[in-house]
């Protein structure tokens, strides 16, 4: 083949260059590792996110002690959502099916069947279960009865069963919390990883009011969970009702917190939709930024590649002129060049999508991110590359092509 | 086989123009072995371009074999060249990083088919001009009449029914000339045209034919009797530091 030959005589003068060879090559070098790391990063970020978005149930609100944008976690210092304020929504928010209220504690220590271990502590309501579509397994759970007399029960989570009490049964056994004894009543049934990537099952249920008085000491909630009734429903105002809910909910909480705007908010308020838009305002503004930036620096290094090539062309016009009358039609000449600067952002490619790779693993080693992959994007940051290296090598390839041999020879 | 019939060359536009070849008429038949001679300015290099195909005549006729050279287009041109042509420069011209064999093997590249014995054929060319030994040398390790024996080889690659030479021995010692004018001796025996530029008399006397430029035309065309024999005299030359 005439073009490969061609290619292998570009090819060669590249060799012969290498250092020049390297300049030319480390825009796009540089570019398309930056991109596929940028890639490989949002895509993970991306799905994790949507993962976490597809395990929120898009009927829940759930309020959080403790400000914050988007979706945040409860905060333990702050001390104002209080039992009071789960009351007032129900009584005074339309379209909630239920509401709940839970305190949690984690990581406190627990003592059972002789042995020890660490694990979190949910207090909750009994209707906990329906709420948070999660049922018990054997035995019974937490009744009105136990919030009424602050019951000294709790229900274990699978994993802290298994923990303390293997294969045996561990229904009225006792575990102790503190200096709390507490009799086991039920087993709930195994979940796995949650939505905020924390196993689950790693937990302990005790009825809210034993929690407050005897384990806690405290009065405030750790979080606030409610269903809405048909949250997809447009109100009459135009609005989507479970996002109308969440308002009427803050609003709410406002009054009762003497809260005025702009002064900031002690709670949090997540649903769905939040945490959807949550995904899409990480997957835009940083991600644009960077893509900018690292398309930047491909063009910079086309502009680069095309001096040098431009550089190079003048440095050769007697080569140029020999192959002219050995034999080159002009059509060689620009195929060679082309293809010389073709080569070199071909290799750029290939080594800046590896380098790419390589960092992306690094910082998911070192940084807890998640990486993701997408084969068409890739494609299109290979294309955008590929187009560069094709626009800078044109014009130098056009002019050596047409140089005169007469000109070129003396 | 080569015939210009009222070839004139002008440079430039307007009214600036410079007519460096005026009414240049001459045949060269296959077999022969012409030196085209003139003071530096008289318009030689113009028509060994105009000859080699590699510039085109303002006006005038111009054929090589079959072809109307006037009316080809560029890569018409270059394909002639590169079948037809073997181009020896003063300069040599050789590609600096790439050994003897592969710069033998230039005109190759360029060739319609690429042959499969490349690389063979390179080798046999190489070792015609006496230089077997030195195939993997680059270029800035040969001595100067090496240089120009491995463009000879190049220029002898695709066969060619013509050898043009501008001042091929103008940067050479003469031991080296004479090297190299016996080369054409041989290669003009084998029945290719050589055409030799030179403004050297000791150099065109080797050749049987003389053409000499003047201010853009041709002052004189004459044969010569008795051309020097370049192999005889090489044999000479060796006998003598032989002795010596």
């Amino acid at each position: 083949m005439r073009i490969l030959r061609l290619t292998q005589e570009g090819i060669r003068a590249l060799l012969t260059h290498k250092l020049r060879a390297f300049f030319m090559m480390a825009g796009t070098l540089i570019g398309v590792a930056a991109l596929t790391a940028i890639m490989t990063i949002s895509m993970g970020t991306a799905r994790k996110l949507k993962q976490q978005a597809s395990k929120w149930p898009h009927d829940v609100i759930k309020v959080n002690a403790g400000g914050g944008k988007g979706y945040t976690m409860p905060q333990e210092a702050i001390t104002t959502l209080l039992p009071a304020d789960a009351e007032a929504i129900q009584d005074q928010i339309d379209n909630l099916v239920l509401v709940t209220s839970v305190a949690e504690k984690r990581g406190l220590s627990i003592k059972g069947n002789s042995r020890q271990t660490g694990t979190n502590v949910f207090s909750i309501q009994p209707n906990w279960h329906e709420v948070m579509n999660w049922y018990i397994d054997q035995g019974e759970s937490v009744t009105d009865e136990d919030i009424a007399t602050m019951a000294r029960v709790c229900v274990l989570g699978a994993t802290i069963r298994e923990e303390l009490f293997g294969e045996q049964d561990p229904i009225g056994e006792m575990v102790q919390i503190g200096n709390v004894h507490l009799r086991i009543k039920g087993i709930l049934k195994p979940r796995g990883v949650g939505t905020s990537g924390r196993a689950s099952d790693d937990r302990i249920l005790v009825p809210l009011s034993t929690a407050l008085r005897r384990l806690f000491n405290q009065e405030h909630l750790s979080y606030i969970r409610m269903t809405v009734r048909d949250p997809d429903k447009i109100e009459d105002t135009g609005e989507i009702r479970i996002e109308r809910t969440a308002e009427e909910v803050r609003q709410l909480l406002h009054e009762r917190h003497h809260i005025t705007p702009p002064q900031e908010d002690d709670f949090s308020i997540v649903h769905s939709s939040i945490v959807i838009k949550d995904i899409r305002s990480i997957s835009k503004t940083t991600t644009v930024l960077l893509i900018v930036l690292a398309g930047l620096s491909l063009i910079v290094g086309g502009i680069v590649l095309m001096n040098i090539m431009l550089v190079s062309v003048n440095e050769r016009t007697k080569e140029i002129g020999l192959r002219r009358a050995l034999g080159a039609t002009r059509g060689d000449i620009f195929i060679q060049f082309l293809n010389e600067s073709l080569a070199v952002t071909v290799v750029g490619i290939v080594i800046g999508g590896i380098l790419g790779w390589i960092v992306s693993i690094l910082l998911v080693k070192y940084r807890y991110l998640s990486i993701g992959n997408s084969w068409g994007l890739f494609a299109l940051i290979v294309l955008f590359a590929l187009l560069i290296g094709i626009f800078s090598g044109v014009q130098p390839a056009r002019r050596a092509a047409k140089l005169q041999p007469v000109e070129t020879l003396r | 086989m080569i015939e210009l019939a009222d070839i004139d060359k002008t440079y430039g536009v307007g009214d600036v123009t410079t007519q460096v070849l005026k009414g240049i008429s001459f045949c060269v038949e296959k077999g022969e072995y012409v030196a085209i001679m003139g003071a530096s300015g008289t318009g030689k290099t113009t028509l060994m371009n105009l000859v080699g195909l590699l510039d085109k005549p303002t006006a005038g006729q111009y054929r090589l074999e079959d072809n109307d050279v006037v009316t080809l287009d560029d890569e018409a041109l270059s394909h002639l060249r590169n079948r037809k042509i073997g181009f020896v420069f003063q300069q040599f011209h050789l590609l600096d990083r790439a050994n003897a064999l592969r710069n033998v093997m230039l005109p190759l590249i360029y060739a319609d088919r690429y042959p499969e014995d490349a690389e063979d054929r390179a080798k046999k060319a190489l070792e015609a001009v006496g230089l077997a030994d030195r195939m993997h040398y680059n270029p800035n390790k040969l001595s100067g009449g090496q240089q120009q024996r491995v463009a000879i080889a190049r220029a002898l690659i695709n066969d060619p029914a013509i050898i043009l030479a501008d001042e091929p021995t103008g940067n050479l010692d003469s031991k080296s000339g004479i090297e190299i004018l016996a080369i054409f001796k041989r290669l003009h025996k084998q029945g290719r045209i050589i055409i030799v530029i030179t403004h050297d008399n000791n150099v065109a006397e080797h050749a049987d034919r003389i053409i000499v430029l003047k201010d853009g035309q041709i002052a004189e065309d004459k044969p010569i009797m008795q051309p020097r024999d370049a192999e005889t005299e090489l044999k000479e030359l060796n006998n003598k530091e032989g002795q010596s």
